[in-house]
């Protein structure tokens, strides 16, 4: 005897054979459980990966410990600050935000409409030993006087590359052309497909050409060691007041952002845990699709089992040989699904890391993603195919030979039997089908459990992405079609009465707005929180409380918080007292309430006349904010640059304009990356479900084989065995999908509750009724599909062969 | 009810008492009721009666693919109804070949391979030797030319004749046939049961159920079993006798 199983014995042969005779059988189990390795390889791989490589390229771009915005600092001072006790390193830098455009533009042309350059002029680039910024093309390095390094996330927004010239316009109004020699990638820099702003590097000697003075107005260090916050926090009291008090320097803000968290790691949080919440859900769902295929199987092979038994098999033996075969079910799973996982999340991953803006140096999954990818592979289905196997090959022999593969389970004796027994009037293979639905109550069991789990993560997937949609809604408290921000308070009357002139603004509202601190009980300080003067009647507010009240006529050193202050403040709570250092001096607030807005930078609102009173500028204002007659975007931006070049015109310089869409687009790009996270999630757990469905239902038809053959042979049409076993197929999915929508509401609510609490942010819950019903039309598609296929296989065998099937 | 037999053969399987009641739902059903029983080495005992008699059941009980509710079966001197179910596999596969009706073949496997799969299981034969012991065996059914084939290639009779060199692999010296020849035609039959008859000269003990009275008439010992019990035995003369040698 020869041949590649010649060195193997007859049990292992028929293993073999099992694996190679049943194609379509092996291949079904394979996808099932390769879609639980792809789906935990790309999830927990992406997540491992993203999470590897986002710490990995924060922390090699040594962010600063401590920032200073300061009046004015030279070097001197700079070496002084490097040399306190606590302090690593300091550096000084120059930073502003000027406007800037392609191409040249003729000195007479409008500004109007230029976007904002957020631009950082540093003194070294080569020998920098803190927020690092990594070369990515550059034509020439590092930049001399009239070259501009952009951050390669403007890329993503506008159309720059090295070589191209740009007009730059400083905040004196004096123009420039910059020449962008190289593009640079910046971690700590808000990504351009977040704000509208990019960011650009340049020498000190570029300054000058910006009409800006050669001085440093930041100043950032590197602490000894690695403090906690707070620890950090009285470092920057103590070299605020002993270096640079001590040396006349005047702290305008100080930033001591939590170490080693990166602005968007709330986010991050997020997308991670959520990514987490996803792989156990998946890894369920592969397990229960391994069980439901298994025990399949094992129906199919029961008479085969009854016959080892009765030449002399051990149920040891029958059992080992049908774990081996899952073990090797396992092994191709493996290798088809994890290279398509790995592959998927190499582009997901990038994907994710554009989005985020950093870049990936090794797109290998961590070893404990392949560890977990094998188990699932292997492990599980093992576990999974215990028991199945386990009660497959103890079954007596005389049971297993008996048994007729017409079902060997009795039909009428449960509450469900009987009550489909008394339906009546339905026509006779619709009525068969039901009856079979509910014949092999075991399998349509843990079939149901299957495909409700599938339908109910699928759903509340589609209802976590609604809420966070209704959230971006949720966060915008403005009622306003444009706004536009000045680079020094401007008298209120005058820009008001500027921009209503305009045709086509029928609202305008002014208002102050000024940076300011939060003290703590500790005597260290917030970061800077934006104090923003509104009128407590003004209708340009809408806000949404989560806690307190809003502002209200009368109140004088009241205070409300945004989100975004509630979360990194927790000293700040409605009805405490509260300092605030606003322009140099300290101020004290009663906290009035919180607005659900967030993911805006921490805010807070004072009354209007109040915040004129503190600043003692009365009728300045740093924003203005208007209204227009129509709801067209275009038309709003289009207003929007009347309004600015009739400033202008009336000499008030515009910082920074924004439409109520571009702020919208803020929020909404941060929580979009969640939003396409769930989406491209949602797509793979609906494969799992497809890939799930139609393994199960294939089976569910190869196992009635023999009653279609029956059915034929008693003068069944090939329509209505079509009809019969897709009525089933859709009965089975109509239950799941019922099902999966009860579990899906409070299912969806626990995602969203996990996401509130990595985020820190109220989210709006939405439950996605347009979800439950794409669902149903999906999974009543999937049902039909897995049916006619499997059935018209069926309906091609001989009645014969049907009646003679294994 | 017991036999009586030549002296020199010992009893090699006996049933006392056997009772095997199914719970079939609302009404018991009672299959075997008290049922005696020995077969001494070397018979070729036929079990007749009509479908539903108990005949299959009675055999059942002998080979242990099932169990008495109550009663003992001891086969060879092994109470078979006291075995657990892995005890009885390895007993079964050494002790009794069985041949099924429908044959019962692993599709999967070869003719040969079918042939060696009890041997495999009981860890008779060194390994390299069961090949061999195979063809040997297949050799003796006139099924050599077979070997590497599929039971789906063969005939019916060829499957039945495999089938039995199957149940012959770990050479027992019991043969339990449920209705061999039920699903041959007369002349295949025919070949199938002169195999018995080889066999039982060659010293091997067969009990085989059948409702067809023709074999039956030419079986050593029959037993007609009706409605649980055995009402009737009937002691045939050899071939050799009936032809007057």
């Amino acid at each position: 005897m020869s041949g590649p199983l010649s060195g193997l014995a007859p049990r292992w042969r028929k293993v073999v054979r099992d694996l190679s005779s049943h194609r379509f059988r092996t291949l079904l189990v394979v996808l099932s459980i390769a879609v639980g390795v792809f789906a935990i390889t790309v999830v927990m791989g992406g997540r491992g990966i993203l999470l590897r490589e986002f710490e990995a390229v924060y922390a090699a771009s040594v962010p600063a410990t401590i920032s200073f915005s300061v009046d004015a600092a030279d070097d001197s001072v700079v070496r002084a600050v490097e040399r306190f006790e606590g302090v690593r390193f300091a550096e000084g830098r120059r930073t502003l935000a000027v406007r800037y455009t392609k191409g040249e533009q003729p000195e007479a042309a409008s500004s109007a409409g230029w976007d904002t350059l957020h631009v950082s002029a540093l003194p070294e680039f080569e020998r920098g030993r803190m927020d690092l910024v990594t070369l990515e093309s550059a034509r020439s390095f590092p930049p001399v006087a009239g070259e501009l390094l952009l951050e390669r996330s403007v890329q993503m927004v506008a159309d720059y590359a090295v070589g191209d010239v740009v007009s730059v316009e400083a905040p004196s109004g004096k123009r420039t052309e910059l020449r962008v020699t190289g593009i640079v990638h910046d971690i700590n820099a808000f990504p351009a497909t977040f704000v509208a702003t990019a960011t650009g590097y340049v020498s000190m000697d570029t300054l000058r050409l910006l009409d800006q003075p050669t001085h440093y107005n930041e100043i950032h260090l590197i602490a000894e060691g690695a403090p906690t916050r707070a620890e950090a926090s009285r470092l920057a009291v103590e070299v605020r007041d002993d270096v640079l008090g001590a040396r006349g320097v005047r702290v305008l803000q100080t930033s001591v952002p939590e170490p080693g968290s990166h602005f968007l790691g709330d986010i991050f949080r997020a997308v991670s845990l959520l990514l987490l919440a996803l792989g156990v859900l998946s890894l369920a769902l592969s397990g229960f699709l391994v069980v439901t295929t298994v025990q399949a199987i094992m129906a199919q092979q029961v008479s085969q089992v009854g016959i080892m038994k009765a030449v002399g098999g051990r149920a040891d033996q029958i059992m080992r040989m049908y774990l081996v075969m899952v073990a090797v079910y396992g092994v191709f799973a493996v290798a088809v699904g994890m290279p398509i996982g790995a592959a998927a999340g190499h582009w997901f991953t990038g994907y994710a890391a554009d989005l985020l803006n950093f870049r990936i140096t090794t797109y290998a999954p961590p070893p404990s993603v392949i560890a977990l990818g094998v188990a699932v592979g292997l492990a599980v289905p093992l576990l999974a195919a215990l028991v199945p196997v386990r009660l497959g090959t103890r079954i007596s022999v005389v049971r297993a030979l008996n048994a007729t593969g017409m079902s060997g389970t009795s039909f009428g004796h449960g509450l469900i039997d009987r009550a489909l027994g008394l339906v009546r009037g339905l026509p006779r293979p619709v009525a068969l089908s039901l009856r079979n639905t509910f014949l092999r109550k075991g399998r349509l069991t843990l079939t149901l459990v299957t495909l409700t789990l599938a339908s109910a993560v699928i759903m509340s997937v589609m209802s976590v992405q609604s809420s966070i949609l209704a959230t971006v809604d949720e966060v915008d408290m403005w009622d306003f079609d444009a706004q536009m921000w000045f680079a020094v308070p401007q008298s209120r009357e005058a820009v008001e009465r500027i921009a209503s002139r305009v045709e086509g603004v029928v609202a305008v509202s002014g208002m102050p707005e000024y940076r300011s601190v939060f003290t703590r009980a500790d005597g260290t300080e917030s970061q800077p929180i934006d104090l923003i003067g509104v009128d407590p009647a003004s209708d340009f507010v809408v806000p949404r409380i989560s806690e307190g009240r809003w502002l209200a006529a009368g109140d004088r050193a009241a205070i409300v918080l945004n989100a975004d202050v509630a979360k990194d403040e927790p000293e700040l709570r409605v009805g405490s007292s509260a300092t605030f250092n606003v322009l140099g001096e300290d101020r004290t607030f009663e906290v009035v309430g919180v607005v659900t807005a967030g993911l805006m930078g921490p805010v807070a609102f004072a009354p209007a006349a109040y915040v004129d009173e503190i600043a003692g500028r009365s009728g300045a204002i740093m924003r203005l904010q208007l209204r227009t007659p129509t709801d067209d975007t275009w038309e709003h931006a289009r207003i929007a640059r009347v309004v600015e070049r009739r400033l202008e015109e009336r000499g008030v310089p515009v910082a920074f304009t924004q439409t109520a869409n571009d702020q919208r687009d803020q929020v909404a790009s941060q929580l979009g990356i969640l939003v396409t996270f769930l989406a491209i999630m949602g797509v793979i757990l609906a494969a799992v479900g497809v890939i799930g469905l139609t393994g199960t239902m294939t089976i569910n038809v190869l196992e009635s084989t023999r009653e279609i053959g029956v059915m034929r042979a008693i003068g069944a049409s090939h329509r209505s065995i079509y009809q019969i076993f897709v009525t089933e197929g859709v009965v089975i999915a109509l239950i799941a999908w019922f099902v999966g929508a009860l579990v899906s509401y409070p299912m969806s609510a626990a995602l969203l509750d996990m996401l509130e609490r990595a985020m820190g942010l109220p989210l709006a819950f939405e439950y996605a009724w347009s979800g439950v019903g794409i669902w149903l039309a999906a999974v009543t598609a999937i049902a039909i599909a897995a049916s006619m296929l499997p059935a018209f296989r069926a309906s091609q065998v001989s009645v014969r062969d049907a009646i003679a099937y294994e | 009810m017991s036999s009586q037999h030549t002296a020199e053969s010992s009893v090699l399987v006996s049933l006392r008492d056997v009772v095997k009641v199914y719970d079939t739902g609302e009404v018991p059903f009672t299959a075997l009721r008290h049922v005696d029983l020995e077969v001494r080495s070397g018979e070729f005992v036929g079990l007749i009666g009509k479908s539903g008699s108990g005949k299959t059941t009675l055999i059942n009980m002998i080979t242990g693919i099932d169990r008495p509710t109550s009663g003992e079966v001891v086969v060879g001197g092994t109470p078979v109804h006291a075995l657990n179910e892995n005890q009885l596999a390895m007993w079964r596969g050494r002790t009794i070949g069985v041949v099924f009706q429908f044959f019962q073949l692993l599709p999967t496997l070869t003719v040969i391979e079918n042939v060696m799969l009890p041997m495999d299981f009981c860890a008779m034969y060194a390994p390299a030797e069961r090949p061999e012991h195979a063809m040997h065996l297949l050799e003796q059914v006139e099924l050599a030319d077979q070997a590497h084939k599929l039971p789906s290639a063969l005939s019916g009779g060829q499957q039945q004749r495999a089938a039995i060199a199957r149940a012959l692999a770990n050479d027992p010296p019991i043969l339990a046939a449920d209705e061999p020849t039920g699903n041959l035609d007369s002349k295949t039959a025919d070949a199938v049961f002169h195999l018995f008859e080889e066999l039982v000269e060659a010293h091997k003990t067969i009990i085989m159920v059948t409702h067809d009275t023709d074999i039956a008439s030419r079986v050593r010992r029959s037993l007609t079993v009706s409605d649980g019990e055995i009402t009737d035995e009937i002691i045939h003369r050899p071939r050799a006798e009936r032809v007057g040698l």
